[in-house]
């Protein structure tokens, strides 16, 4: 038996290419990225959010709101309060997918619409909105949800009812909530302390997803569930649902829960401030020591993106488990490793950092792994 | 019959447990009259039941049906018929407000009018014998003891009833005794007895078919008769006398040769009842026999004779008895009378061209049709009914299809044009206006003007895509030439701030996507109605009012309190404004503009002085390129001497004009004459009228028709700048606050109040001071509004008449009888709350009932909510009626609260305007959800 076990370890060593040689299954690494930052005509470095819009980006930052139009690549129209922006910081943004509206949670000031360049604003003296801290903002059909510190509220937009759930009716154990997300029916609060609330819009059911092994320092259990009540992102792709915490991020497929830490994984820290699923097999995670992507989560694969704030040069690095398979060396990519908000097209990611919005374009973007030649490393910067 | 009268009260004791079991019970319940009755009757208890029966209060509901309450409905601005409206159920029946869940619907009878539990309070926690024997207990269980305040909710004089009634007024004191029913000290209880009901169904039964309209009320024509009431009046002295006087010892209500005449049927309470005359129903009293006379027949069912009656009334007591006219008196025909017509005019509002057609669509708000008019031979050719208050209207390209939309029946008909018949009618929002269908079919859309929204259509598949966010009160909307882009018009100003100049917005749509691209001002305007793009595209006109609402109402530089015009609104966003105001003479109430296929002509019409200007295009663009960019800002806006520089012509119609139409051909116009039921035909080429289109409306002006021609006319103000429509735009409000020199010079404006059902609403005034809406029109008016010779008494009187008929719209929130919504009927709780979060007890004038009782929920008076301000000369204010209160922001006296939530999160901090200072924000979202209801 020890002989059988070590020609097949020979075998499959002999198999896996070596490094600059042959094709394996690779996923997609960003190689092309733009940046933004005030000098480009942000109105602020600190990008607390960020939202693809078909041929435009919304950027929102502590203060201000900004619009990059994708084709020209310039920043061509900001707002702040005294261009009739309600609240300075924009912490969330949503995009009615029917109307076009822009739907603005601003950290301290409500919530905005923008429509046809109008602001209107609803806050916790004039609307029936719970806290005028809001987080996060997510498009629900005629609804819009806001996750605030005092509970989520939904407005109808076609009654003007507000409906606020807290811990009187919802399974909200606490009520400060980081992050909403719509989609596929249903509503995804990410709570702190709470974990993650799905709210089924047909079924008007609220279901929650908490740690079961209820230990606040340590994920006792591996795979029991989130890896932490203190979540700050949910997205629900495909049937998956992806969570975010300051302890690692987890997967859960609607049977089985899988956790990534930075310990066994391409996950550049444990410390997530927030999410984006593209599928239910991709999603990019928000870190404080980077932007980490899982591109193909069946093999545990992932694309580590972080910059060296000494060289000003930055690097992608493919891992599987915590093997690396290839390592991207491509002079600019993010402006900053503090990562607070992502958002993803069909090819392109967007991402806001506490030193201005990087935006990768995807050309050649592939979905999960693909046989390819390894990149060498490069170490080309784009031009802006 | 012990054990019966011991049944009863076990059964009104078990009345809540229905609810228990049912699960989810709803507290406290309303059990109905019947159930208190149990208890509450015979000598021991002072006949309370009987002489309830005996009172108007029984036949409350019943009186609804009387012919004289149509008239009282109609001039409390009501659409229902009166045993529907919730305004009139209010008073004349119990658990207003209430839904299903809040009434024991076996036990309760709304038909029996105003029960004990509309003073007492719902029953179902108290009405036990256990409670009821502990006064502390019952009170704490839900039992109210009124007081004569109570009573004036319903009886304060509503001009409606005494518009109506031979004998209006209740003097409260005396009535107040005559409803007094105490109990005897010590007392014993007694209560309607059981009775083996054998083949009897008892009247309710024959009642739950036979009422309403088609089966002549019968029902309640009994309820209202001496015989629902003849076992009741066993109950009074005089019965007890002429029992003596019979020979019959004892209770009358007990002695079987009494009963024998005074009470047939199930139960002894009803008196004579249907059974009496048509014999006992058991075996008839069933749909399917009843549809079969011959069926029925044999099942038992008499037609009723006179001599049956005699048996007990010839003779009766020693009175004559006159058989014939007791018959006339009891006759209650299937078939009703006809009802005093009403006379139903037409009022044409707006017009479009069908495509490929001569045929003129015209929308006729009064008539609740589209009358089809053949331009060529100046004939009506078909009306189309299409729903309440149609108002806009537009073709699909191939003229096909048209869409119109009803303004009252908040819906959209879709009209096949052809067959001028309508195939289906879409759901749109509060009152919509405008529609216009995309270029390329692609879209229809909808403004609805209340909602502040605009519904999108997919044209072809009739879908709903979306919903817009309007500016307030879309109106009417414009598409440019190249179909890239629709203007809309929004009606009234936005909420620009306390004290700050107006600002009415443009709403700029992509026309392919139908998703609002832009949204431009026109500063200082309001009332934008009519648009329409220049055929070259530069530009689109639209009417406008310029409302000077921030300055005293005695100023008169630069036009006067309202000026009226148009705006010039460029493809680039830059608006230009014009007034067609002269020198001494205004274009009041300017509502339609249209150009001529060549550009060079623009037609404006002013409603309120029943003018249509003719705008030379090339002069008035002179005026406008040769000013200053100064004197585009601030004086072209505000200069009365500019019109004589590019209008060209003033061409009289008649009375009322609104919409307009220009022919393909550019050689005629027409303009729709809303008050005298016309179409007037212009000459283009003469720019002179050339006749008139008839829609066969009335020609008799009634008073209702008088009072509309003068409210929507601007004779009655100086220089003729404006109506009583002018800031009662469709009855309604225009948003804004006014600084009228009652109360104030430029200091203390005050917030504009609807004019829909607020005949019964009086006092009128912010302040409370003007009791009547004679007064209020009257002298008042010309003092401190239009500055001219008042209206003559009759033009006076017919203004208020009118005023009082103008319609509010249903509720869109909650449909009276249906369920609330959870978050409604929490709220309600909240409404009827009488204790605070932590159970102090809220003192009556801190809770929202008390200044605020329903049905009009006002209790009209005056009453000081903390909203004084430094300027103001008084705290105390007219507490407003909260009906449809969702749709008149902004709210208090003067306007500062531009939502419901700022009442109470900005303007009650001491909890001056209701205790709400101790509400969690959800339970204030809950209350504001049941206020929406009202």
């Amino acid at each position: 038996m020890k002989h059988a076990a070590l020609c097949l370890a020979i075998v499959l060593m002999a198999s896996a290419p070596a490094a600059g040689q042959g094709a394996e299954k690779l996923p997609f690494v960003y190689t092309k990225w733009k940046q933004f930052t005030v000098k480009d005509g942000l109105p602020d470095d600190h990008i607390f959010a960020v939202k693809s819009d078909g041929d435009r980006i919304w950027v929102g930052t502590e203060n201000g709101l900004a619009l990059i139009d994708k084709k020209t690549a310039k920043v061509v129209k900001t707002w702040t309060e005294k261009d009739g922006l309600p609240w300075r910081a924009v912490t969330g943004i949503d995009v009615d997918p029917k109307t076009g509206d822009v739907w603005l949670a601003l950290f301290g000031g409500g919530l905005a619409r923008l429509s046809g360049g109008r602001f209107d604003h609803w806050h916790q003296l004039n609307s029936g909105l719970v806290n005028d801290v809001v987080y996060g903002v997510a498009v629900e059909n005629d609804n819009v949800w806001a996750a605030t510190t005092a509970g989520a509220s939904r407005f109808n937009t076609v009654t003007g009812e507000w409906t606020i759930f807290t811990e009187k009716n919802a399974p909200m154990e606490e009520i400060w909530n980081y992050g909403v997300h719509y989609r596929d029916g249903k509503v995804h609060l990410a709570v702190w302390g709470s974990g993650v609330l799905e709210y089924d819009v047909k079924a008007n059911r609220w279901k929650d997803y908490l740690d079961p092994d209820g230990e606040m320092e340590i994920d006792l259990y591996r795979d029991d569930g989130i890896v932490h009540v203190i979540t700050t992102g949910a997205n629900y792709v495909d049937n998956v649902l992806w969570v975010s915490s300051y302890f690692g991020v987890c997967r859960y497929d609607g049977r089985n829960w899988r956790a990534f830490y930075n310990m066994d994984s391409g996950l550049p820290s444990d410390f997530n401030n927030n999410l984006r699923a593209r599928s239910g097999r991709e999603a990019w995670f928000a870190s404080d020591k980077g932007l980490g992507a899982i591109m193909d989560a069946e093999t545990n694969t992932w694309v580590a993106y972080t910059r060296d704030p000494k060289s000003d040069t930055g690097k992608a690095v493919v891992t599987r488990d915590k093997t690396v398979l290839e390592t991207v060396e491509m002079g600019l990519n993010l402006p900053h490793n503090f990562i607070i908000s992502i958002d993803v097209d069909a090819t392109d990611v967007f991402i806001g950092t506490a030193k201005g919005l990087a935006w990768g374009i995807g050309e050649g973007y592939y979905s999960g792994l693909r046989e390819r030649p390894r990149m060498l490393a490069e170490n080309r910067r784009e031009e802006k | 019959m012990k054990r019966l009268a011991f049944l009863v009260v076990i059964a009104a004791m078990a009345a809540p447990l229905v609810f228990i079991s049912r699960g989810a019970p709803a507290k406290p319940v309303y059990v109905g009259a019947r159930v208190c009755a149990a208890c509450h009757d015979g000598a021991g208890m002072g006949h309370q039941y009987s002489k309830w029966l005996l009172s108007k209060h029984a036949q409350a509901y019943a009186a609804l049906s009387k012919p004289e309450s149509w008239e009282i409905a109609k001039i409390s601005g009501l659409r229902e018929a009166p045993w529907e409206a919730a305004v009139c159920l209010g008073c004349h029946s119990t658990a207003f407000g209430a839904d299903e869940r809040d009434v024991d619907q076996e036990t309760f009878r709304r038909e029996d009018g105003l029960q004990c539990e509309g003073c007492h309070g719902p029953g179902s926690e108290y009405a036990s014998e256990a409670v009821m024997r502990d006064k502390k207990a019952a009170m704490a269980a839900g039992l109210k003891m009124p007081t004569k305040d109570d009573c004036l909710v319903c009886h304060l004089e509503k001009g409606s009833h005494i518009a109506v009634l031979p004998n209006p007024t209740v003097n409260i004191d005396e009535a107040w005794k005559q409803i007094a029913h105490p109990m005897p000290k010590p007392a014993k209880m007694g209560g309607v007895r059981e009775r083996e009901a054998g083949e009897y169904t008892g009247s309710a039964a024959c009642g739950a078919c036979h009422r309403g309209e088609e089966h002549g009320h019968q029902y309640d024509v009994w309820r209202r008769s001496p015989h629902a009431r003849a076992w009741a009046v066993l109950s009074t002295p005089r019965a007890a006398e002429l029992a003596r006087e019979m020979g019959a010892n004892g209770d009358p209500q007990s002695n079987a040769a009494c009963l024998k005449c005074h009470s047939v049927g199930a139960r002894e309470d009803e008196g004579v009842g249907c059974e009496a005359c048509h014999g006992a129903g058991k075996k008839y009293a069933n749909d399917a026999t009843m549809r079969d006379p011959v069926a029925a027949r044999a099942a038992g069912l008499r037609k009723g004779s006179l001599g049956e009656c005699n048996g007990c009334h010839n003779p009766a007591h020693g009175k004559a008895f006159d058989a014939a006219e007791a018959w006339k008196r009891i006759a209650h025909p299937t078939k009703l009378p006809p009802r005093a017509s009403e006379v139903k005019y037409k009022n044409p509002l707006r017009m479009a061209l069908r495509p490929g057609t001569d045929e003129l669509w015209v929308t006729l708000e009064a008539g609740d049709a589209v009358a089809v008019v053949d331009t060529r031979t100046k004939r009506v050719l078909a009306e189309v009914r299409t729903g309440a208050a149609p108002t806009g209207v537009a073709f699909t390209g191939d003229g096909r299809r048209a869409f119109v939309t009803n303004r009252e029946a908040d819906s959209v008909a879709v009209v096949d044009a052809a067959g001028r018949r309508v195939e289906t009618t879409l759901p749109a929002g509060d009152e919509p206006h405008g529609v216009l269908v995309a270029p390329g079919d692609a879209h229809v859309l909808v403004l609805n003007t209340s909602s502040e929204d605009i519904h999108v259509y997919n044209a072809r598949t009739l879908a709903f895509e979306k919903k817009l966010a309007a500016g307030r009160g879309p109106w009417e909307a414009a598409l440019s030439p190249d179909g890239g882009r629709i203007l809309v018009t929004n009606m009234y100003s936005n909420l620009t701030g306390f004290r700050q100049p107006l600002a009415s917005e443009v709403t700029v749509i992509d026309a392919a996507r139908a998703r609002v691209e832009e949204r431009w001002l026109a500063e200082g305007t309001n009332l934008m109605m009519g648009i329409d793009w220049h055929p070259g595209g530069r530009f689109a006109l639209a009417t406008m009012n310029r409302t000077k609402n921030l300055v005293p109402m005695t100023r008169l530089l630069q036009g006067w309190t309202i000026t009226n015009g148009i705006a010039v609104i460029w493809a680039d966003g830059r608006v230009d404004q014009l007034l067609l105001d002269q020198p001494g003479l205004g274009f009041a109430d300017a509502t339609d503009v249209k150009f001529t296929p060549d550009g060079r002509l623009a037609l404006v019409t002013s409603s309120g002085t029943n003018r249509v200007a003719v705008i030379d295009v090339e002069k008035m663009l002179r005026v406008i390129e040769g000013a200053t960019e100064e004197e585009r800002r601030r004086v072209l806006p505000n200069h009365l001497g500019k019109a004589a520089e590019f209008v060209v012509q003033w061409i009289p119609t008649g009375d009322s004009p609104r919409g307009l139409a220009v022919s393909r051909d550019g050689k005629r116009a027409w303009v729709a004459n809303s008050l005298d039921d016309s179409i007037g035909v212009i000459d283009l080429e003469r720019l002179a009228p050339a006749g008139k289109i008839d829609l066969g409306g009335p020609k008799e002006v009634t008073k209702q028709r008088l009072g509309e021609k003068l409210f929507h006319n601007a004779r009655i103000t100086f220089r003729r700048q404006f109506s009583c429509h002018s800031c009662h735009p469709d009855g309604h409000v225009d948003g804004i606050t006014y600084d009228i020199e009652a109360d104030g010079i430029g200091v203390s404006p005050v917030d504009n109040r609807t004019l829909r059902g607020i005949g019964d609403t009086a006092p009128f005034k912010w302040e409370g001071t003007n009791p009547s809406l004679k007064r209020q029109c009257g002298a008042r008016l010309s003092v401190f509004f239009t500055r001219n010779l008042p209206f003559t008494p009759e033009e006076l009187s017919a203004v208020d008449y009118y005023i009082t008929t103008i319609r509010r719209p249903p509720n869109r929130y909650h449909t009276p009888g249906t369920r609330y919504t959870p978050a409604q009927r929490r709220g309600k709780e909240i409404f009827e709350r009488t204790r605070t979060n932590d159970g102090r007890v809220i003192p009556p004038e801190g809770r929202c009932v008390f200044c605020h009782p329903p049905p009009y929920y006002t209790n009209r008076r005056r009453f000081d909510v903390g909203t004084r301000q430094a300027l103001d000369r008084t705290g105390l204010f007219d507490v407003p009626h909260l009906n449809n209160i969702y749709d008149s922001a902004p709210y208090l006296h003067n306007g500062m609260a531009k939502t419901l939530e700022e009442i109470w999160t900005v303007f009650n901090p001491y909890d001056k305007h209701g205790y709400t200072n101790d509400m969690t924000k959800d339970q204030l979202n809950d209350l504001i959800e049941f206020l929406k209801t009202l």
